[in-house]
Formats: structure tokens, sequence, C-alpha cells
């Protein structure tokens, strides 16, 4: 059926009509010429990174252990907070128009869970109400700015930093990449920002049915 | 600063910004409009025609500048096209019927001018330029590499005001003169590109991803979704591009009726 659709669009577009092929297959085709079609589209890690072990509070005010709750499930975790203006919004728009465009079966396999590091102004009932403008399904969790900085170092990424100005604003530089944990533990590729969601849309069924080893020997 | 429109990559705020190339341009066809004047008789022998092409100048300044021109390079797909619409397709028919009659009259007496325009002009080869241009200008890695840049958006905002100019000439311009090219086969001129344009329509509106990288990762204007604001672009030139053509082609049923009526 994509196919045919495929087939469809870009006879229009050689006919002269229309601008491109179909969705954005063209521009992923150029992202990621050097992979093939059954290879993951983010970027692998020399070394995968073991799947952390730590508790956070959610948006309903429980506590959140990440290694218990997502393990059996292909998980994607950011840092972020939720008045960044592009990056952040960017990220999660994208990972759910993906997950609506993925099959049933692969969207019960995928945990998404956001780390905010401006735990200042990011309430969790502010984060809750921020990641349903996304997906309802979005983990949100909060913690100190100590305790997100020891899961960031344990994890490799660049901690947060928060350069105020002087009317008191002030935005929060912070890893740009979505870490992916497979199913069975760890993260063998992260999601620059400029991921698209044809990269999602490819990428989610493959994270949702590999395990750690698998992705690990590619 | 900025001297024209181009993706930034930064977070849309609404502060005022000055580009620089958009003023120039429009005070360069003003000058050039009000030479063209002076040598066709005065501003008072302009008549309606100073009114359309000052129109035509004011879309074709509010589509270019600011906030339009910031949001239609880096932000939005819908605001893009919206700009496609004013820039390719209204400001130049206004300016084209802005220009005074005495203008073309040199040009009928400029032989290599009007050979040129004879071939450049003639209908089926503007209605393939303009649609090439249409296809070319919208073609995703065409855009995503264009728009990062303010020479490459510059180029595509010069393509599409050619490309409306060339589109318009064989029905606004009497040089040269097309005595073959009646009111039927203008009306069906403007009607097969109502027809064309229905192609990037479904494409746009009915993709099942973005289709553009510059919009899809551009940092978010208001709430609406990347696929809505695709859709909304393909919408766009559906209705906004036919709402253009079926008022030109409503004119020249008018015109058509009008001259058939005389005796």
């Amino acid at each position: 059926m994509v196919r045919a659709y495929r087939l469809v669009c870009r006879s229009l577009f050689l006919a002269g009509l229309v601008g491109s092929g179909c969705g954005s297959a063209d521009s992923v085709r150029e992202s990621t010429q050097d992979k093939t079609d059954d290879e993951l589209r983010g970027t692998r890690f020399a070394s995968p990174i073991p799947r952390p072990e730590f508790s956070l509070i959610d948006t309903e005010g429980r506590e959140f252990d990440f290694y218990a709750r997502t393990d059996g499930y292909a998980t994607l975790l950011f840092f972020g907070y939720t008045n960044c203006p592009d990056v952040c919004p960017v990220h999660m728009a994208n990972i759910a128009a993906a997950l609506g465009r993925v099959g049933w079966r692969t969207r019960q396999r995928v945990k998404v869970v956001f780390v905010t590091t401006d735990p200042d102004r990011d309430t969790p009932e502010r984060i809750r109400e921020w990641l349903d403008r996304f997906d309802s399904s979005f983990i949100g969790l909060h913690g100190t700015t100590a305790e997100v900085a020891a899961i960031q170092t344990e994890l490799k990424l660049a901690r947060s930093v928060m350069p105020h100005d002087t009317t008191g604003d002030y935005d929060v530089g912070h890893a740009a990449q979505v870490l992916a944990f497979s199913p069975s533990g760890p993260a063998t590729v992260a999601y620059p920002f400029g991921t698209r969601q044809a990269d999602w849309v490819h990428d989610l069924p493959l994270l949702a049915k590999t395990r750690g080893d698998e992705v690990a020997v590619q | 600063m900025q001297w024209w429109c181009s993706a930034q990559g930064v977070a849309w705020d609404w502060t005022w910004r000055p580009y620089v190339g958009v003023w120039i341009l429009v005070l360069l066809m003003a000058a050039g409009y009000t030479q063209l004047v002076r040598h066709g008789g005065g501003w008072r022998n302009a008549g309606w025609r100073r009114g359309s092409f000052l129109t035509g100048l004011g879309v074709l300044w509010v589509g270019l500048d600011w906030p339009i021109g910031a949001l239609a390079a880096g932000y939005l797909a819908s605001v893009h096209m919206v700009q496609f619409l004013l820039v390719g397709l209204v400001a130049p028919v206004l300016l084209l019927l802005g220009v005074p009659e005495p203008t073309y009259e040199r040009l009928r007496g400029h032989s290599t001018l009007r050979r040129v325009l004879t071939r450049v002009t003639h209908p089926l080869v503007a209605i393939f330029a303009f649609n090439t241009i249409l296809v070319f200008t919208h073609w995703p890695t065409i855009v995503d590499t264009l728009m990062a840049s303010q020479a490459g958006s510059f180029a595509i905002d010069m393509l599409w005001l050619f490309g409306g100019t060339l589109f318009w000439w064989p029905l606004v311009s009497p040089v040269p003169a097309r005595p073959g090219f009646t009111y039927p086969l203008k009306l069906a001129y403007l009607i097969a590109n109502t027809i064309l344009s229905t192609a990037p329509f479904l494409y746009l509106t009915f993709s099942q991803l973005p289709v553009y990288a510059t919009y899809e990762l551009a940092p978010p204007v208001g709430w609406i979704t990347k696929q809505q604001d695709q859709q909304l672009a393909g919408i766009l030139m559906k209705l906004g591009g036919g709402l253009v053509l079926w008022t030109a082609i409503t004119v020249l049923f008018f015109q058509w009726y009008r001259a058939e009526g005389q005796p």
C-alpha cells in the first residue's frame, strides 16, 4: 500500500507536476545514504551505555524507578526543559508524530521518558501539561539539579548549564540527543537534533524488537 | 544583520527585524517605474496603471519583508506558501498591469527584444516555465538547501517573481501581439494551470510525513503541528492559487463577453 502510494506520488513527480517523492523519503535517504534499510539511523555509540538505575519523581508525584519501570521496553530518554524554544519541543513533537505512524504493537513496546533539566521552573504539573501537548503517554520526571547531573554524568552526557541573564530569565544548555535503550538493556544509539519523523518511523519498530546484544554487534 | 530572510534555526519572536535587501529591491523597482512613467507621459497619464503597479509593489514588499518573509524562510511551510502566492502569482500580474502603455509600445519597436519576448513569452513556454519553477522551488532538497542561506532564499524569491512574470505576460502584455491567443485559449491557459497546481496540493496535503526538513526541524511557532502546517500549505496553494486564477478567469470571461457584444 505504501509502495503503491509512493509510486503514485513519484509518477506525478516525474510528470513534472509535483515537488518530490512521497513523504520525506528522499530527504531521509540523503541523510542516511550509507545505511541499509534494516539498520538503525541513529548515531551509534562506540560502546553501549548500560541502562541506568535511578529514581526520580514522576508527574503524579510518585517515585519512578527508571530501571524497573522501563526494563523490557525500548526506552527513549531525553533531558530537556519545558521552556526550551527549539530542540525539546521539536524532538518531542517528532517522536509523538512517529509513534502515531507506527503499528500498535511497536507503540506498546516503546516508552518515552523526559527528565527536566530545569527543576526550578518545571514543576511536575508543568511537565505533565507540556508533555500532554505531544503525547499523554510520555513519562515526565523531576529531580534536584544534583540528582539529574549525576544521571547525566553516568550516561556520559554533558551536564546542563543555566546561564541567567540580567532579567532573571534564562535558557538551559543541555544535551540535544535522545538516548535509545533497547528492551533488554543498554543504549547503543542516540538521536541527535535533526532526526526527522521519517527516521523515527523507520527506527522505532527496529528498536522495539532488537535485543541489546543484537544492536551492539552490528 | 541579515539583508534577506533565510532560515536561522533560532526561536521565533515577534521582534521586528530589518531586511535591507528587500527595501533596496522595492526602491529600485519604484525608481525604475518612475522613469518609465516619466517617459510615458507623466503620472497623470498613468491612470489606473499607476495604482496597479504600486499595489503590486506593496504586495511584493509585504511578501518579502518581515514578518512574512522571515516566517516563510525558516519557520512555517504554510507562510512559505502564502509568500509564494504573493510573490509568484499576485505581485507579477499587478506589476505587469501597471506598466505604462508607451513602455509596451517602445518594446514593439525594439526588434531583438521583441524576438526574444516572442519566444520566451509564448503561452506554452510560459506555462511550462512557470510550472517548472514551481516544481523546482518546492522540491524538498532545493528548499532545504537554498532556504538556509540568504543568497539561496533570494534566488527562490526571484525565481518566483520571474516565473510569475512569464506566466502573466501573454495574458497582460500587448507585446508581442498574439492575435491567435484568443479569449477561449486564454481561459484554457488559466484553467490548465489550476489543474496543474492540483498535483502539488495533493502531494503536500496527503504526504504522510513532513517533506521539508527546514520546517520540520524549525523552532515551533504556536501549537500548529508540522503535519498540520504542511497540510495548510497544500490547501493554501490550491485555494489561494485557485482564487487568483479564477478571479483572472472571471475577468477575462467578462472581457470576452463585452468584446463579443460590441458591433
